[in-house]
């Protein structure tokens, strides 16, 4: 297996489908040899654009991005968060009008993989076929919860939800670390992403430090108690379909 | 028609400092004063709750109460065909 020290641009994808799929060695061989070219954005900048045709494929390998869209009276929707490992336009490979655009949160750095080697991929590797369909189902099960979250839940648990969502997430790939992990969001993007406003992320924000639930330094957030959180956001993780159970 | 400001409590989490707005017989909003939980936010007017016209799915901040009369009165003016009062 290639190291993922000289690989580094793409180790957060193979770690993100295989916390998702099954993939044998011959599979991860194929996915580290895809040409990609790695560009960066500054925070706030958009990658792709409704409307756009990319003709490749965007994996985030550094910094937090999201997916959203633009709605009357220069209102926003962030529809969801995007972390290393994740290729948030996938779906262009199939359908190639964007109908939503893809921002960079962060100053954040992505590799771009052509549509043409990912098709060749897909077709010569079934098991990348299955992980990525796989992951487009994951995809489709998230936003089952965020609207269900944005339909029924209070305003305390969607943002405990959230959390305890980003949290395990990174967990799966690596990237949160001693019960904390980074959150590089504002309240106002919380808050576009939650249907809330900035004023009820704030209330809410700081019950959850009240109640000893999390901590923030900065925009780094640690979990102070795990179980009680998950409770106040009424999270489950099974509907993340990760391969490893989820135990914090 | 002008509004009526009228003081009151409220339990939003913030200081309790708020303000019922009618519009004749017509409580038509809540406004609450934002404390230091909001940073730099603190001491302007958020629009806790609106009706009718005034239901908006990003309530606004404003820097005073003169400032949310002249936001609160220019939408009320959208009162359609008397759909919300007489």
């Amino acid at each position: 297996m290639a190291s993922p020290d000289t690989l580094p641009e793409l180790r957060f994808l193979i770690a993100k489908l295989r916390s998702i799929a099954e993939l044998p060695n011959s599979s991860e061989q194929a996915l580290l040899a895809l040409p990609f070219r790695v560009r960066s954005f500054a925070e706030n900048t958009d990658i792709v654009r409704q409307g756009d045709r990319p003709g490749e494929c965007a994996l985030l390998l550094d910094g937090f991005a999201c997916r959203y869209k633009v709605l009357g009276e220069g209102q926003r929707q962030i529809m969801s968060f995007h972390i290393p490992g994740d290729i948030p336009d996938l779906q262009s490979l199939h359908l190639p009008v964007m109908d939503h655009s893809l921002m960079a949160l962060t100053p954040t750095k992505l590799a771009f993989i052509p549509h043409l080697a990912l098709n060749d991929l897909t077709r010569t590797y079934p098991e990348i076929t299955v992980a990525f369909w796989r992951d487009t189902l994951i995809d489709a099960s998230v936003f089952r919860e965020w609207l269900a979250g944005v339909g029924r839940r209070t305003a305390h648990q969607r943002i405990a939800h959230l959390i305890c969502e980003v949290y395990v997430r990174m967990r799966s790939v690596g990237l949160a670390e001693k019960g904390g992990f980074p959150l590089p969001v504002t309240q106002a993007e919380l808050g576009d992403s939650l249907g809330l406003s900035t004023v009820h992320v704030n209330r809410v924000l700081q019950d959850l430090r009240r109640d000893g639930l999390i901590s923030s330094k900065g925009r780094f957030v640690v979990i102070q108690d795990w179980e009680q959180l998950k409770a106040a956001g009424d999270f489950e993780a099974g509907y993340l379909h990760l391969r490893m159970a989820e135990a914090a | 028609m002008k509004l009526n400001f009228q003081p009151t409590l409220v339990a939003s989490g913030e200081d309790g400092d708020g303000r019922l707005v009618y519009r004749g017989d017509y409580l038509v909003a809540v406004l609450v004063r934002l404390s230091d939980v909001q940073g730099g936010l603190a001491g302007r007017w958020f629009l806790e709750k609106g009706f009718g016209p005034l239901d908006t799915p990003k309530p606004p901040v404003f820097a005073d109460l003169a400032e949310a009369e002249a936001w609160l009165t220019a939408r009320l003016a959208d009162n359609v065909l008397g759909r919300y009062w007489p």
